[in-house]
């Protein structure tokens, strides 16, 4: 029936192509020591990958583009986590399945049930127990308390509250006039994302704060009538970075060593100048993959997986990882052109912005063009938490880009 | 012996990647293009639910309903699909004081709006599915 | 397009720019910083070739070996035999302190490493190299350790070349410190007031003071019209500012060779002004000042005042004073242009990269770096240096059956104790070693301290260098 012709070009394909001769190439290293569920587990995964990207054109009317990116995205991460340590790839060959499961998850559930926009205390209150048991059960990781360990799984609820934070946004701005009847209802808004931005200071997770404060910032521009709003937040915001500059020593010390890490090199500026070095020592090509050195550089695999990406297989292909970013966000945003459902278009908005600014501010950490601030490389960096809750995101783009043929209550099947 | 395969595969990636990148872009390109070629000013429109790229023949994203379309596989219709399915004449949709109605011309396969084959004339609401063979359109009206 | 569209395009753009920034960035990155940024002595991959390739060792003009590696207890260790002598030049490699001098620049070299192209990488991956090159310097060892001596306990520099083939026979730098004593010594030396790290031979910017009076004259001879006739006072005031001569000696008339010979200050500052600022300006960057110096060390600029100069300052520039700053490796250039011809050739520091198996590698050869005068005037000024020695202020130069043509300066320092100069040749008639020393907050005339050390390296070379 579709019998479209198969070509080289296709972006499907040469997915395929290069998960098979990483594959390949793993094979080779690990000659000696085979251990066949390594393999299972990897043949499974593209399978996955491949199938999913095949099925998600039958199943979803709407883009088709952005899952193909971020497996491409997840590829080149899983290649290097395992690479650095292949104890860490297995896990995150495991999460990257459960995230694939995960955005199918949340794309049905997204799509079927009905009445996401009228949920917003929910999510709110939701977001502020988050908080609580992060206070509660939190254990310091890397300077931040922003884990709580559940059964021997680390967890990480700052990247779920982004998620609820999007969802917040655009239930109110979906339908403001809802709102207008309490007062000061948009101070208050401006408020309750304040208090999680001043949360996450205290949890030392700058990072998180600052998406989520990009994130309300550029909704606000977008959709906000009162414009002077939009000066106040600035204003506002504007103030509390410098509070919180002079008042706590760990945002001086990030301030410090992005003006010069090189005097610093011993302690404070130690984890940016071994990813400057990293960088610089792999060229426009890299080493190649297994003939550098990432355990040089302190997280390679979850903060500074760029670094490591950039010296093993070059500025090139890093250039190209921030290629795929743009082009993830520029389809987000043409999602949310496309989408006449107010609600749906601000989530769209929320989640492209979510990526693009998580992974500018992270590329420009790595690259010392911006004060570094732990967060990860959506898709592409270690971890569970971050995984899941970037294909929770990207459900949500996928459900977003699709036509949305109801309004309010008004259900049309 | 690694070595050598692994500092060979790093170009072989870089060029994937890159290829992959241009083909998106490619696609993305070729969508929009597709896209603008027409404008969608008036309230009501076909949307085409299959996937373009999987259909072996020519046929738009969307199709913007004046007063009124008609379709099937000669080439003076508005939508104009080679596919065998489709009749020479297959069916056209005419608007009525804001109403728009779907009128089968009489096709061999017929028509399906929301899985139903309809028999003359019926009226369309938003968000209809309508079928032709393999070929779904959405009907939108933002009237 | 409504508003809401068009705000949501409006961020988009802002979003691609930041991406394209960081693509921007990175490429930047890459051309232009990544190579310093590899170099830094933290960056802990530069030291993993050091535990497999045996660094290779560094000689001097007759083999002698002055730094080598070896293997002991399974590990490779560097020796340098002489720790204080060769502290700016070569350098160390210190695993803490990182690298310094021709350790750091010819660090490939040293490791036989190549990194120029894929090709070299596969061979690399293929038949890793476990030995390293060898370099061989134009520094000969004598000299080297007899510049050294007759600076010892002062500060300064003294720089000997070949003036014909620019090769560096001894370039010594005080205070220094002793390379094999970094990890005791480093806390004192690195904050050391005297900046025991600095090399002040390529690195030390001096008020060159009289020793200037050379590049002046060259001027004076290079603008025609000039009258080179002057009577001399003891003093001359300048648009309301005074020059005095050395203890406002007045001279009486003098043409130019006798105004150099007794380095007078009224003559060559009122010269100066006649002259002009831009023919004054162009023979100094005819002598290699406000250009870089190709080498095989750093070097730091010598400077000429640009823009329109205030007639004072002018004057002042005419005799090495106000805003002039040079190093002592430009003005041995500058006392080996006039011994050869007015050629300023590329000084030269390595000779030979050579292979373990003996080829040559890579190597320096004598190049043209500019000319400075003709050879009708630098035959001029080699008489009036020549003068200078045997009558003037650098008689203490003057050595018994060898004519030895040089120039005197005694440069005021603002901030300290005037530095004594001493810049000249020998063989006058063909010059085989030029030399300039500088001595640093001296406080007494180059004449007086400077000469006796340049004449007695000479000699020494003279005697010794295998040329």
């Amino acid at each position: 029936m579709f019998n479209k012709k198969v070509s080289i070009n296709s972006p499907r394909n040469l997915l395929f192509l290069f998960e098979i001769l990483s594959l390949f190439l793993l094979l080779v290293s690990q000659w000696n020591n085979i251990e066949k569920t390594i393999y299972y587990i990897w043949i499974g995964l593209i399978l996955i990958i491949y199938i999913s990207n095949y099925l998600l054109n039958k199943i979803s009317s709407g883009d088709n583009y952005i899952f193909l990116i971020v497996t491409m995205l997840m590829s080149i991460g899983i290649i290097m986590i395992y690479r650095i340590d292949p104890n860490l790839g297995m896990k995150q060959l495991l999460w990257l399945s459960g995230g694939i499961a995960v955005f199918y998850l949340t794309y049905f559930a997204i799509k079927l049930i009905r009445g996401w926009d009228r949920w917003i205390t929910l999510y709110i209150g939701a977001s502020y127990f988050l908080f609580i048991m992060t206070f509660l059960l939190g254990t310091r990781k890397y300077g931040a308390i922003n884990w709580i360990n559940i059964g021997g799984i680390s967890f990480q609820p700052a990247e779920i509250t982004k998620i609820l934070v999007i969802f917040i946004i655009a239930s109110y701005y979906n339908k403001p006039d809802v709102f207008k009847k309490y007062r000061y209802s948009d101070y208050i808004l401006m408020g309750i994302i304040y208090s999680f931005i001043a949360l996450l200071f205290l949890q030392r997770d700058l990072g998180t704060a600052l998406i989520f404060y990009g994130i309300f910032l550029f909704v606000q521009f977008i959709y906000e009538e009162k414009r002077k709003l939009i000066l106040y937040n600035i204003g506002l915001s504007s103030i509390g970075a410098i509070l919180g500059y002079v008042l706590f020593d760990h945002v001086k010390i990030r301030i410090q060593t992005w003006i010069d890490p090189w005097s610093f090199i011993d302690n404070k500026g130690y984890q940016i100048t071994q990813s400057l070095f990293a960088i610089a020592e792999g060229g426009f090509f890299g080493t190649g993959l297994g003939l550098g050195h990432p355990e040089f550089i302190p997280l390679a695999y979850t903060d500074f997986i760029f670094s490591a990406i950039c010296e093993e297989m070059g500025i090139f292909t890093g250039i190209g990882i921030i290629m795929l970013f743009l082009i993830l966000v520029y389809r987000g945003f043409k999602i949310a052109l496309n989408q006449n459902n107010k609600f749906y278009k601000i989530l769209a908005i929320g989640v492209s912005l979510l990526f693009g600014i998580q992974s500018i501010i992270i590329l420009g950490g790595v690259l010392k063009l911006l004060p570094l601030t732990g967060i990860t490389l959506p898709f592409v960096s270690y971890g569970g938490s971050s995984i899941l809750s970037s294909f929770i995101a990207l459900g949500i783009l996928q459900v977003s880009s699709e036509d949305i043929n109801y309004e309010g209550e008004e259900v049309v099947e | 012996m690694y070595n050598l395969i692994s500092i060979l595969f790093k170009y072989i990636f870089i060029i994937i990647i890159y290829l992959f990148i241009f083909s998106i872009i490619r696609l993305i390109y070729l969508d929009i293009k597709s896209i603008n070629t027409i404008t969608l000013e008036g309230n009501a429109y076909l949307k085409l639910i299959n996937r373009r790229d999987s259909l072996p023949y020519k046929v738009k994203e969307h199709y913007s309903i004046d007063d009124e379309i008609t379709m099937g596989r000669y080439s003076d219709n508005d939508i104009f699909i080679q596919d065998p399915f489709v009749s020479k004449r297959h069916f056209k949709i005419v608007e009525d004081e804001g109403a728009y109605y779907l009128e089968d011309l009489d096709s061999a396969n017929g028509t399906y709006v929301n899985n139903e084959r309809i028999e003359d004339v019926v009226k369309l609401s938003n968000g209809d599915i309508i079928r032709v063979g393999n070929i779904e359109f959405l009907f939108v009206d933002r009237g | 397009m409504n508003r809401e569209n068009k705000r949501i395009i409006l961020i988009l753009i802002a979003l691609c720019i930041c991406f394209t920034g960081l693509i921007g960035y990175m490429s930047y990155f890459q051309v232009f910083r990544a190579e310093k940024i590899k170099a830094n002595s933290y960056n802990k991959r530069l030291w993993i070739n050091e535990e497999r390739i045996l660094r290779g060792s560094i000689m001097d003009r007759n083999g002698n070996v002055l730094v080598y590696s070896e293997e002991r207890d399974g590990a490779i260790q560097r020796f340098y035999k002489y720790g204080n002598l060769y502290s700016h030049i070569i350098g160390y490699s210190h695993r803490e302190y990182g690298k310094s001098g021709l350790e750091l620049i010819y660090n490939n070299a040293l490791l036989n490493i190549n990194e120029n192209s894929a090709i070299d990488e596969i061979i690399n991956i293929v038949a890793p190299t476990t030995v390293g090159n060898n370099i061989e310097l134009t520094i000969d060892h004598g000299t080297q350790e007899r510049a050294r001596n007759l600076l010892q306990g002062r500060k300064g520099a003294i720089v000997a070349m070949n003036p014909k083939t620019g090769e560096i026979y001894a370039m010594v730098s005080m205070p220094d410190f002793n390379v094999n004593r970094l990890r005791d010594d480093w806390g004192t030396i690195s904050e050391d007031v005297n900046s025991p790290l600095l090399n002040r031979a390529t690195q030390g910017l001096y008020t060159p003071g009289s020793v200037f009076k050379v590049i002046t004259a060259a001027a004076v001879l290079n603008t025609p019209g000039v009258e080179t006739n002057y009577n001399c006072e003891g003093s001359t005031t300048i648009d309301g500012y005074s020059f005095s001569d050395y203890q406002n000696t007045a001279h009486g008339n003098l043409d130019l060779n006798q105004a150099l010979i007794k380095s007078c200050n009224t003559y060559f500052t009122t010269k100066a002004v006649v002259v002009g600022e831009d023919k004054l300006r162009k023979t100094a960057e005819g002598f290699m000042f406000n250009s870089n110096i190709p080498f095989d060390l750093p070097v730091k600029n010598s400077t000429y005042p640009k823009g329109n100069l205030e007639t004072t300052e002018l004057a002042a520039s005419g005799i090495g004073q106000g805003k002039v700053l040079t190093t002592p490796l430009n003005m041995v250039l500058t006392a080996s242009a006039i011994a050869n011809n007015g050629e300023i050739v590329k000084p030269i520091l390595v000779k030979n990269v050579v292979s373990t198996n003996g080829k040559i590698i890579k190597s320096n050869r004598t190049e043209t770096l500019s000319v400075a005068v003709d050879s009708l005037k630098a035959s001029a000024i080699k008489e009036m240096m020549i003068g200078v020695v045997q009558t003037g202020t650098g008689s203490n130069a003057s050595i018994r059956n060898v004519q030895v043509a040089g120039k005197t300066g005694t440069a005021e320092n603002p901030s300290g104790k005037s530095h004594a100069w001493f810049i000249g040749f020998a063989p006058a008639n063909d010059p085989k070693i030029a030399i300039s020393v500088v001595l640093e907050e001296e406080g007494s005339t180059g004449g007086r301290s400077a000469a006796p050390i340049a004449r007695d390296l000479i000699i020494y070379g003279l005697n010794n260098i295998k040329f």
